[in-house]
């Protein structure tokens, strides 16, 4: 047997999907995109009992309808797709919701393997449940797992190989009741009649009498319309609720029913830790507390640590510098080579990387822990103010680190209105190399107030922008429905898996950019590109009041944000700025640098998520912004 | 029906049946009804302060609902 098995792992957000992907592919995954869709699914491959085989991530979902794009997404893999199976992996915890979802995968008609994962929290509850007996009354092999601790994960992954050797599969049946039966039914058998249908029949039935409004405008007989709206209007009229809700409903029942019969209590559930935890963590004020504690500590502890980093990295490569000038080269070359390509990539190790790595290690254990989706919890309703809810505020704190993962982190938001508000917002966030020019510049220089003031403006300037992308971009705000994870215990390799993923973002995506367009600014100075280009600024210079070689600076803030400062040191020969500067001229260089244009690398993330124009329009939007408040704090700081 | 309300009023600690939804077909409804909140489901608030969303107990584990939908879901009060 040569080919390649496709399998892919599907179910609800947070029920350990990534750390199985991880044990299966040794975490060495592929990241792509779906034809025509920005979702991304994880990809990689394994060999497991000498087969090969592909396991493709969908993303964590609660159903197959068409609530958010990954919902469709998810249903289409599958459906057009064919994988040769698919693991549902299970919130062993939360058995009913689970089993929901399963139903909706089982009338996709595909072959099925359940993983009955965290396990040990059914364990905790006091509860046991009877695995063979899931296993006869779905038609489905199903595995006790906690991915976790790597519990039942090679018994799994034996199954899921001994399954594509022999074929021999389970597809999982669930029959609702009569009324719901009988007319899927005769749907069927009309729908028999069309040929390019994707989908299973029974699903499209199934999907037509919930009035899936994806799945009823693909259906275009005026014969099959009206006998849809009749069946669904008998079955309203037999249980006087919507027929969604009937068939939802069915489906639960079906659910609870197979739950109970598996479900056996051992013995009285563990004293809840996690309960009492919230009774701080989720209080209407010591809840505030602790999440600005928590902030705090981040930064004491990111900016204590990474500067010590920074500095070591930095001196290491600094040691290399003598041995590449030696290198016998000509001297154009020499500097185009070392100023362009290789102080991009030291920039990116030992300015931004010793502060983005601690940063997106802390927020990784937050998360593992279960905490962001308390600070999503605390800050609804201030996000809602923004048009957006509170899971919004988790790209905006990973903003702090990198714009890119940020924006790609978005997605967590289900709309597309709303991952545009979110990501508009994450470009004006401080990342860690604007952070780098307020700590370096503004707080040294004019003291920690100033620098406390700089970043309160920007938060009062996000704030204000919120207000705006709210009230003129269209559609409805979307409410909050979050499932509220347990706290528990962060698991070390999970942690590390998603700092990476986070990092890879900026390694992968930001780095490359930085490298290259550092390169072509370099080739421009040489060419001596920088006098004219001066001149032509002075307008600009004025406006600001800055002197003409600091708005030059801003140019190349563009690539990196964090090199205007670089660049200063650079023309003034003097890193004491003090001497070159006005206070004044500190400050408006200061904030002006914070958020006059996203960097190269952000605008390349807003291109790729939002398409050319929106990446155009914000920054130039942003630039012209920046401009307006950079000249009205010159004015303002002149009279008084 | 007696108690009838809207679950955004619910005090914390109380268990209620859900009767159904105002603004019939809004966009959450489906996914208030895929993650189990039926009619005729018995939940409990755990957790509901007025400032922010309120947490819920539905078939054993917890859901945070913002505030504009939790004032567009219909309960009623049962006695213990």
């Amino acid at each position: 047997m040569n080919r390649t098995f496709t399998v892919a792992l599907a179910g609800n957000a947070n029920v350990g999907k990534s750390v199985i992907f991880n044990q299966l592919t040794g975490g060495s995954q592929i990241v792509g995109n779906w034809p025509g869709k920005t979702v991304e699914k994880a990809e990689g491959f394994t060999e497991q009992g000498g087969i090969r085989i592909r396991i493709v991530d969908l993303p964590g979902i609660y159903s197959l309808s068409t609530y958010s794009e990954e919902e469709i997404v998810s249903r289409e893999f599958i459906a057009k797709q064919h994988p040769d199976l698919v693991v549902d992996i299970i919130d062993a915890s939360n058995l009913e919701r689970n089993l929901f979802f399963l139903f909706q995968l089982i009338e996709l008609e595909v072959p099925i393997v359940i993983a009955l994962n965290q396990y040990d929290m059914v364990e905790e509850k006091g509860f046991e449940i009877d695995d063979k007996k899931l296993s006869e009354l779905l038609g489905i092999p199903v595995i006790k797992t906690v991915a976790t601790r790597n519990r039942g994960l090679r018994e799994l992954f034996q199954v899921i190989a001994d399954i594509l050797k022999t074929g021999k599969e389970g597809f999982g049946k669930v029959r609702y009741g009569k009324e719901v039966e009988e007319r899927i039914a005769k749907l069927s058998k009309v729908l028999e009649k069309l040929q390019d249908i994707s989908y299973p029949l029974r699903f499209v039935a199934i999907k037509l009498l919930e009035k899936d409004p994806l799945i009823t405008s693909e259906i275009k007989s005026p014969e099959i319309i009206s006998l849809v709206e009749n069946l669904v209007k008998e079955l309203e009229d037999i249980h006087g609720e919507k027929s969604e809700t009937v068939i939802i409903s069915e489906s639960y029942s079906v659910a609870s029913r197979i739950a109970g019969e598996v479900l056996e209590k051992m013995h009285d559930a563990k004293h809840d830790v996690s309960d009492s935890l919230d009774k701080v963590a989720l209080h209407r004020f010591w809840g505030y507390v602790m999440l600005l504690g928590v902030v705090l500590f981040i930064f004491f502890v990111v900016f204590k640590f990474g500067g010590y980093l920074s500095g070591i990295i930095g001196s290491l490569f600094s040691l290399l510098e003598p041995y590449f000038m030696h290198l016998n080269m000509s001297n154009p070359l020499k500097e185009l080579l070392w100023n362009g390509a290789i102080e991009g990539i030291i920039a990116g190790f030992a300015i931004v990387l010793p502060y983005i790595a601690p940063f997106y290690l802390i927020l990784s254990i937050l998360e593992d822990t279960g905490y962001l989706a308390r600070i999503a919890f605390l800050t609804d309703n201030l996000m809602h103010r923004l048009g957006v809810h509170g899971k919004a505020f988790i790209p905006l704190i990973e903003s702090f680190g990198c714009n890119v993962p940020a924006i790609m982190g978005s997605r967590v938001m289900e709309r597309k209105r709303d991952r545009l508000i979110v990501s508009i917002l994450a470009t004006l966030v401080p990342c860690s190399a604007r952070t780098v020019i307020i700590f370096g510049l503004v707080a040294v220089f004019l003291g920690p107030l100033y620098a406390i003031l700089i970043y309160a403006l920007d938060f009062l300037l996000i704030f204000i922008v919120g207000l705006l992308l709210n009230k003129y971009i269209k559609g409805t705000p979307m409410g909050l429905i979050m499932e509220m994870p347990r706290f528990r215990k962060p698991v070390f390799k999970v942690i590390f898996r998603q700092t990476w993923v986070r990092l890879k973002a900026f390694f992968y995506f930001a780095m490359p950019i930085i490298v290259v367009a550092n390169i072509v600014m370099e080739g421009l100075i040489l060419l001596k590109f920088i006098g004219p280009v001066t001149t032509a600024l002075s307008p600009i210079s004025t406006f600001l009041g800055l002197p003409p070689l600091a708005t030059i600076t801003l140019l190349f803030g563009v690539l990196r944000k964090e090199l205007t400062l670089i660049m200063l040191a650079t023309f003034y020969q003097t890193t004491n700025f003090a001497k070159v500067f006005t206070p004044q001229q500190i400050f408006i260089f200061g904030f002006v640098t914070m958020i006059y244009i996203p960097c190269v690398a952000t605008i390349a993330a807003l291109k790729r998520e939002f398409g050319n124009l929106t990446a155009f329009l914000v920054s130039i939007g942003e630039f012209i912004g920046a401009l307006l408040i950079g000249g009205l704090l010159n004015l303002l700081l002149r009279i008084f | 029906m007696k108690n009838k309300k809207i679950l955004l009023l619910v005090h914390q600690g109380k268990k209620v049946r859900i009767i159904g939804f105002e603004r019939r077909g809004a966009y959450f409804q489906r996914r208030l009804l895929e993650m189990g909140l039926l009619p005729g489901k018995i939940i409990e608030v755990v957790r509901n302060t007025n400032t922010g969303p309120v947490e819920i107990n539905v078939m054993g584990s917890n859901l945070a609902i913002g505030r504009g939908i939790a004032s567009k879901i219909l309960v009623e009060e049962i006695d213990e």
